[in-house]
């Protein structure tokens, strides 16, 4: 109970947002809390897992898709919809992760490459199915028992979404679990030795995470009420892998920040430079690689570490003019 | 008295590496909380056997038994659950995780509560990660870290390194325990603790397995000596026996290649 009321006043908190925000705001808000998910599951991938995959977009689309075409095109029930979606969702991940994580490093980032780059032709050659080029559209969240959730309410159920996803991430991460990604990351050799089974741990970690993006894009699928092939496209993953390098690789906070970061700067430059903050994008990328690989929350720790001695010395001070006097 | 059962039991253990012969028709038995030291000069094959002992590489030929059973075909990681753990030559810790975290990932295959249980955040899941990270305490007390128990593993010598990497092996509560090289790297303070350490790891009842090159570190350390030399046992016994053994003074002199050539 004690542990569960600083989720639980989360919640409220960003909830209640949502309501004292008009529509357009709503909507950017929305977005917001979608690429916060998704950027938390890939720094579960990439920054703990160590596995250099650029699919995680790619299940986020195909949760998307996989919803909407059970909903119109197979004329499910919602909730059927979701759970075969979900289904639908891990067994792919499986099916990419079984021989992908074989790979390391660059090949893994080459097949997964591929596999995004094939998803977005099998939409597009989809026919009625995906809805080709054009995508699916004219669609709606179907009514639940009755209510039709709209609005800031659907906003809650996003709210929902992430920080169920933070939670779980998070838990995963002080397990077991995530000792043995992190070993598996650090060294294979010395993982294995200890009894943990490398392969099982990177299929696990992929297929988890792959899943949860998944989710993301069955709730994102209701946001526009369309999906298209542009949507899901490759160079969103790469603002993905930006997100979490600025915030900060391998670490939940860093993810949250990066995304905010990320996606909120387009919306402070644009009106100043125009389509130049994809200029500023990439000068700051090269700038946090170069001077702060620990990210945001590299400086963050510096700057608690100088305060922690600033006030240790200070308090040392303290001491000797009190043993003066 | 009966003769005790061998824990670990080795027949006929080879190892080809394309035309070369590393390890040939090797037998070896260890003892439960028996110092088995196993030495040879230079290609000996000592390296190799531990690799296979380990589940690091699969033999050629021949097979290895652990209370009983055989273990060929078995992945690396089911040596750990088996109660077989090994250290490292070169310290292979992991970097990113602190100390604590570090001898945790030992206890990988003790935790029994499935992802769904961390998920949920059940009692039991959270239970056994206490009970882990007490351990963990535990066995980094053992090993005289205690100090450094939340320090990053960057911060620490190569010496207490290697005592982590004992730590860290320790956690998976092994009835075998193998150790490459152990003194190698570490100043004579350093070894006469790690002398203490792997005593007092015997002195639990679990078997140590140990190659090193250090002769006076193994010597006052093993029990028992077995001497490899062209992948072959060439002699076995106790430190004192080996040592005056013709064979093995002629091995560590390079006489042997005049007969083999």
């Amino acid at each position: 109970m004690k542990r569960s009321w600083p989720w639980l006043l989360a919640l409220v908190l960003l909830s209640s947002v949502a309501f004292a925000m008009g529509s357009y705001q709503n909507d950017v808000y929305r977005k917001l809390l979608l690429w916060i998910t998704l950027a938390l599951g890939y720094n579960f991938l990439f920054g703990i897992a160590g596995q250099v995959a650029f699919s995680h977009f790619s299940f986020y689309g195909l949760g998307a898709y996989s919803v909407v075409i059970g909903i119109t095109y197979l004329g499910w029930p919602l909730p059927l919809a979701i759970l075969v979606s979900a289904v639908f969702c891990m067994a792919v991940a499986l099916l990419v992760a079984i021989p992908a994580t074989r790979l390391e490093g660059f090949y893994l980032a080459l097949a997964t490459l591929a596999f995004a780059q094939l998803f977005i032709v099998l939409l597009n050659e989809g026919g009625q199915v995906t809805g080709g080029t054009g995508g699916l559209a004219n669609y709606r969240l179907p009514d639940m028992a009755g209510f039709r959730i709209t609005g800031p309410a659907y906003t809650v159920v996003i709210v929902v979404l992430m920080l169920s996803t933070l939670a779980i991430l998070l838990r995963l991460d002080r397990s077991h679990f995530g000792r043995a990604c992190r070993a598996a990351r650090d060294n294979p050799e010395a993982a294995a030795a200890m009894g943990v089974d490398v392969r099982r741990t990177r299929i696990l970690a992929y297929t988890l995470t792959s899943t949860l993006a998944g989710l993301a894009g069955m709730v994102y699928a209701f946001v526009d009420n369309t999906v298209n092939p542009t949507i899901f496209g490759l160079e969103n993953v790469f603002l993905l892998l930006f997100m979490i390098i600025i915030g900060g690789i391998g670490r939940a906070a860093g993810a949250v920040v990066g995304a905010v970061l990320l996606y909120l700067l387009p919306f402070v430059l644009s009106p100043l430079i125009g389509h130049h903050h994809a200029l500023v994008f990439g000068l700051v990328m090269v700038l946090v690689v170069l001077f702060q690989p620990k990210g945001l929350m590299g400086v963050w720790d510096a700057l608690m570490a100088r305060r922690s001695q600033a006030v240790n010395s200070h308090a040392d001070k303290d001491a000797k003019v009190q043993t003066h006097g | 008295m009966a003769e005790p059962t061998p824990l670990l039991q080795v027949r006929g253990l080879t190892r080809r590496f394309g035309g070369l012969l590393a390890v040939s028709d090797l037998d070896l038995a260890v003892y439960p909380g028996e110092i088995l030291g196993l030495i040879g000069p230079n290609g000996a094959g000592k390296s190799t056997t531990f690799a296979m002992i380990a589940g690091a590489i699969a033999p050629s030929a021949g097979e290895i038994f652990f209370k009983g059973q055989s273990l060929s075909g078995q992945p690396t990681h089911a040596f750990a659950a088996r109660g077989i753990v090994r250290t490292f030559q070169h310290n292979k810790p992991f970097d990113s995780m602190g100390i604590e975290e570090n001898v945790m990932v030992g206890m990988h295959t003790q935790i029994k509560h499935g992802l769904w249980q961390v998920v949920l955040g059940t009692a039991q899941a959270r239970a056994s990660e206490r009970a882990a990270r007490d351990k963990a305490r535990h066995w980094i007390d053992f090993v005289g870290l205690s100090d450094y128990a939340q320090a990053p593993v960057g911060t620490l010598s190569f010496g207490q390194g290697r005592l982590l990497e004992i730590a860290r092996g320790l956690a998976a509560q092994p009835e075998l325990m193998l150790f490459d090289e152990p003194a190698a790297g570490l100043t004579s303070a350093e070894c006469g603790r790690l002398a203490e350490i792997i005593r007092g790891i015997a002195a639990q009842g679990i078997a140590v397995l140990l190659i090193e090159h250090d002769m006076p570190f193994l010597m006052a350390l093993a029990q028992r000596v077995v001497v490899l030399n062209f992948g072959e046992k060439i002699a076995q016994g106790s430190p004192v026996e080996v040592q005056l053994d013709p064979a093995v003074v002629a091995a560590y002199l390079g006489q042997v290649k005049v007969g083999h050539a």
